[in-house]
Parts: C-alpha cells; sequence; structure tokens
C-alpha cells in the first residue's frame, strides 16, 4: 500500500499543504524545527488516529486553529481509498471513504504504519514501559480487537487499584469487589497474553533471520517473554487463564498489604539475547542498534503477511544514524516493494543509491517543495 | 459580551442543562424573550413542578410523582421478575419496547472505586431488602456493557447467587460517550446476544 496524497490543515505548523508522493523513496530534507517529523507524525496519526509523540490531541492542531484536518488518499488491494482525521476540542472523528466511523477499531488498520524514529534505537536499552508499548502497537495495527482488550484491561486495573488502597487502607473489609475485579482482568489478561505469545512467534520467525543477515552471519538473536505470572508460550488463553487465577488467589494478601496489582501483562517485559548474552545489560551500542533494526525490518515483513500488503515506512531522521552497512541492508529488504518516507537535515549522511532512487522533497517552515 | 442581568442570569441557567454550550444558551434566552408571556410562566411554573413534586420511588427507586410509583403498584406486571438498571432513563427505555412486564429497580449508579462510590453508595442495598421480601424468581441485570457496569452486575450477581435466585445478565444499548471508542465486534454481540445466565 503506499499514500498517493496527504492533505493538511491547519496541523502542528502546517497551515494548508497538498503533496503528492512517490510510490517508492520520498526524501524530505529541513533544517531543524521546519516540520519534518510534524510531517511523519501526521502520517502516524492518519493510520492510528494518536500521535507517537504525545497522548494529547490538543498539541496537534495549529496553535492559532479551532481545529485540524488531516486527508490522505491510500492506495492500497488496487483502490484508492480516502481517508480523513478531524481533531478539534470537542474530541476526533474519523472518516473512511467519506463515511464516519464511530469505532476506531473500524478505523485503525485501514493504512500499516511501521515508524523508525531515533528513540526506537532505545527500544532495546529503554524501559519496559516502551517494549510493551511496541508490541502492544504491533499487535494492535493488524488486530484491532487487541486494543479492545487492553484498553478494558487498563480501566479495571484502575478500578483495581483503587479498591486495593481502600482495602490496604482498611476502608472496606469486604473482598467480594476485589473477587470481581480480579476475574474481569483475568478475562482479559489471558486474551492479552495468548496474543503477545501469537505474535512474539511470527515476529521470531522474521527478526532471527534478519539479524543474523546483518550481522553476517555472527550474531544470533532471540526474544524472550518475562511474564509476571509462570507461563508458557504453548500455553492457550483458557491455560493462562487458570495460571493467572491460582496465582492471584496465592498473592492476594500480599497485593492489600501493598495496595496495588502485582501481576499481569502490564508487569511483563520482552528479553533480547544475542549469543545467549542479554543484549540490554551487555549488549554494545552497536548491537542494541542492529536488534532494533532487525525488529522494524521483521515488522514490516510481517505485516506483509497479516495483511498481505507491504506496511509504509517512516525513517524519522534516522538513516543518517544507521552506518552503509545497516543501511543498504534496510534498503534491500524495502527494495521498491514498501513506500518509504526519509526526513533528514541533510543529504550527506545518506547512501547515494537511495538518493538516486529518490523523490526530493525540501521544507522549510511548513512548505513543502518538490526538488525532482 | 454584556447583556442586562435578567438575561445574564438566564443565559447562566441555560448553560446548566446538558449540552448547551453558551452560543446555545444565548440563543436561547433571546427566544424566550419572544414568547409569549404565557408560556413563559408555564414553562417556569412546569421546571419548579417537576423538582418538587417528582420523587423517588421507596420500593425501586425510579423517579414518580406517587409513591409507590404507578409500575411497582400495577397489580398486572409480574412481581416475581425484577430488572435492575442504572438509570431512571433505562427504565423509560425498557418501557418504550412494550415487551417487557416485569418490574424494576433502579440503581442511580454504577460501582467505582476511582470515584469513591461503593456498593452503599448507590442503590444495592435496598434491593437485597427487597429480594428478601418479595417473591422473587428472576433478576436481570442490565446496567451498562462497560467496566463499572459489569462489575456491578458480578457484585450483585455474587451477593444474590446463594439465594437460588436465577439471574441473567442483558447489555441494553452501547457504551454512549461524545468521544470515539475503542470498541468492537464484543461489545457488540454483547449487546445483541440478549440474557445470558450469569
Ligand atoms: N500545534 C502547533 N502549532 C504550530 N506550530 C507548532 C505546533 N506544534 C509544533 N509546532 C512547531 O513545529 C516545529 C517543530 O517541527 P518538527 O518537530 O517537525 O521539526 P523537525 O523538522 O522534525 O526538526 P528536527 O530536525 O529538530 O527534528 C517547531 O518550530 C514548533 O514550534
Ligand atoms: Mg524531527
Ligand atoms: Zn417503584
Amino acid at each position: 500500500m503506499y499514500i498517493e496524497e496527504l492533505t493538511l490543515t491547519n496541523y502542528r505548523n502546517y497551515n494548508k499543504l497538498t503533496v503528492s508522493f512517490d510510490q517508492k523513496i520520498n526524501v524530505i530534507i529541513g533544517e531543524n524545527a521546519q516540520g519534518k517529523t510534524n510531517l511523519m507524525e501526521s502520517v502516524y496519526v492518519l493510520a492510528f488516529t494518536k500521535s507517537h509523540r504525545t497522548p494529547r490531541d490538543k498539541e496537534l492542531i495549529k496553535w492559532d486553529a479551532e481545529y485540524g484536518k488531516i486527508e490522505g488518499r491510500v492506495f492500497k488491494r488496487n483502490q484508492s481509498i480516502p481517508l480523513e482525521v478531524v481533531l478539534s476540542n470537542k474530541g476526533k472523528k474519523v472518516k473512511f471513504n467519506h463515511i464516519e466511523q464511530k469505532r476506531l477499531s473500524e478505523y485503525v488498520g485501514s493504512m500499516n504504519i511501521v515508524m523508525f524514529a531515533p528513540e526506537d534505537l532505545n527500544l532495546v536499552k529503554g524501559s519496559p514501559q516502551e517494549r510493551r508499548k511496541f508490541i502492544d502497537m504491533e499487535i494492535g495495527q493488524t488486530q484491532p480487537v487487541y486494543i479492545h482488550h487492553l484498553t478494558q484491561y487498563q480501566r479495571i486495573l484502575k478500578e483495581r487499584n483503587a479498591l486495593l488502597k481502600d482495602l490496604q487502607r482498611q476502608f472496606i473489609t469486604d473482598s467480594t469487589m476485589l473477587h470481581v475485579y480480579t476475574e474481569q482482568l483475568i478475562e482479559h489478561a489471558s486474551i492479552i497474553l495468548e496474543r503477545r505469545f501469537l505474535f512474539l512467534n511470527k515476529l521470531r520467525k522474521w527478526a532471527n533471520p534478519i539479524h543474523e543477515g546483518i550481522s553476517q552471519g555472527k550474531e544470533l538473536l532471540n526474544i524472550d517473554y518475562n511474564a509476571s505470572v509462570n507461563v508458557s508460550e504453548a500455553m492457550n488463553s483458557e491455560k493462562i487463564r487458570m495460571v493467572y487465577e491460582q496465582h492471584f488467589k496465592n498473592i492476594e494478601n500480599k497485593e492489600i498489604d501493598r495496595g496495588t496489582t502485582l501481576i499481569g501483562p502490564h508487569r511483563d517485559d520482552l528479553v533480547f539475547t544475542v549469543n545467549d548474552k542479554n543484549v540490554q545489560t551487555y549488549g554494545s551500542q552497536g548491537q542494541q542498534r542492529t536488534t532494533a533494526l532487525s525488529l522494524k525490518l521483521a515488522e514490516i515483513e510481517l505485516i506483509y503477511e497479516e495483511v498481505g500488503e507491504y506496511p509504509i515506512l517512516l525513517l524519522d531522521d534516522v538513516l543518517s544514524e544507521l552506518d552503509d552497512h545497516r543501511q543498504s541492508h534496510l534498503l534491500n529488504t524495502i527494495q521498491g516493494k514498501v513506500q518509504t518516507f526519509v526526513t533528514t537535515t541533510s543529504i550527506d549522511g545518506i547512501a547515494h543509491d537511495t538518493i538516486s532512487q529518490a523523490e526530493i522533497f525540501t521544507i522549510h517552515d511548513g512548505q513543502l517543495v518538490e526538488e525532482r | 459580551m454584556y447583556y442586562p442581568e435578567p438575561i445574564s442570569k438566564l443565559v447562566d441557567s441555560f448553560t446548566k442543562l446538558p449540552g448547551i454550550g453558551p452560543k446555545t444558551a444565548v440563543r436561547l434566552a433571546f427566544f424566550v424573550l419572544n414568547m409569549e408571556e404565557d408560556d413563559v410562566l408555564d414553562f417556569a411554573k412546569n421546571l419548579a413542578n417537576a423538582k418538587r413534586e417528582l420523587t423517588h420511588c421507596s420500593v425501586c427507586g425510579h423517579i414518580t410523582d406517587t409513591d409507590p410509583c404507578r409500575i411497582c403498584d400495577d397489580r398486572e406486571r409480574d412481581g416475581s421478575i425484577i430488572c435492575v438498571v442504572q438509570d431512571p432513563k433505562d427504565v423509560i427505555a425498557m418501557e418504550k419496547m412494550k415487551d417487557y412486564q416485569g418490574k424494576y429497580h433502579v440503581l442511580h449508579g454504577a460501582i467505582s472505586p476511582m470515584d469513591g462510590i461503593g456498593p452503599e453508595d448507590i442503590n444495592v442495598p435496598p434491593l437485597i431488602e427487597r429480594l428478601k421480601d418479595e417473591e422473587v424468581k428472576e433478576l436481570i441485570l442490565a446496567t451498562n456493557p462497560n467496566v463499572e457496569g459489569e462489575a456491578t452486575a458480578m457484585y450483585i450477581s455474587r451477593l444474590v447467587k446463594p439465594s437460588g435466585i436465577r439471574i441473567s445478565r442483558i447489555a441494553h444499548g452501547l457504551p454512549v460517550g461524545g468521544d470515539l471508542e475503542y470498541a468492537d465486534e464484543v461489545t457488540l454481540s454483547k449487546a445483541l446476544e440478549g440474557r445470558r445466565d450469569l
């Protein structure tokens, strides 16, 4: 799939912008603070209806404007489909093929995106929360129902934690309500875990050979799931549920003592190892980058496997961060199959091959100019 | 914008209504100025009376001008089934469908520890009392299909189950709210599948 045309109205530092893109590689050159990330972000929002850098939609609307709008035409399954996201103080509206969609799960997945930004290089080193976000976003964009389970889980978790605080301070003593929330929580937790396991299996299948390729056969990547309960990836949601039920029973007093929920998908983590050594603790910066890159490239293939079309790849300020060898590996993978957006402050760090194939744009103060 | 005081006060009153912002309030206030005096007086009287004469039914908690309410008082209705809802609006919605012949119990809210609302803060204890006194065979839990509504239904179910009363769950309608929701087939099918035993 690819974006044919994008129109921004009152989005961040853009007043009005309409631009057509190349099906293959688009390189966007601009100095700092001219709107490169804003442009990438707008494509991301068009796909996910949420920004990758802020949870507050209001920040996306141009400062003096009442509303902001992103319109795009995405070409997919031999059809050109108009997509639209309107942001305003009153909330947001999304349209698929001019028809307003009331449920985000019916909209998300209309367009698939893989984004790779400098902060993703920290995926391996960063906090568990960042790795959970990575896995959740990726599952969510091909399985919207997963997002439903996650949001329900988060809401139940908040209620359950509030109740545990009340029990801890002995404002209440009856634990009936706690058991109700435990039952609700387990229902979603076991499905979330099952889907994460299935996803990981597929991710490994792609990431491991890719990593081996980038490292020229010197490194063997493995991805493990570190769960807060004793489960194995072979378990289905029914088995997982039983494990949770037992575990929650065992730790009930401890949870009341601490006043918070101590186990569940929100406490889990991913562990990356290279040649059986934990990359997070022992990996060199280069190994950590290779791991992050392998994961992103694996995502591209995984989405193709699930959706039947390649996603759109957004490389915000990250290509020049990769050495020539990694860059060429990346470009080999996308090889004319994946519509790619590359942003950079200077063309210097970017391989000649890329530039020669690409459509070049320069950006200045929210104005985009096509160079050739 | 400056308005004479009586208009400002009227505008202020209108903005207290749900869904009415300052612009609409101004429009409504000026509309009132052009209404017939009798209509305006009727309007004011009806507002005050609605508030003064309506109370909550001492049996089921529904809003009513008689106590017990007309539904509780209706001998034709089947007193062995009670449908538990969160809001008086839900009773009115159910009554519009006309095919339910049992009685109701209105909770006036749902349990939410986050908002500091426990079972005693809503109309749950009177429900338990009611089940002891009346000959109830079936309880239909029709709380909202969101986390709080589900949790409230499950709580009541756990409380009532030992008594042997049949308990079923019906989720009427879909979650309402201005903002987009990450809901999905699950919520929808839950709403459609109708009653299920808890
Ligand atoms: N809501 C908004 N309304 C108007 N301007 C905004 C808004 N949000 C951000 N900006 C402006 O957008 C600019 C930042 O754009 P962006 O982050 O896209 O820069 P960039 O080109 O990616 O720069 P860098 O190379 O430093 O990453 C800033 O000048 C900021 O003031
Ligand atoms: Mg940037
Ligand atoms: Zn009544």
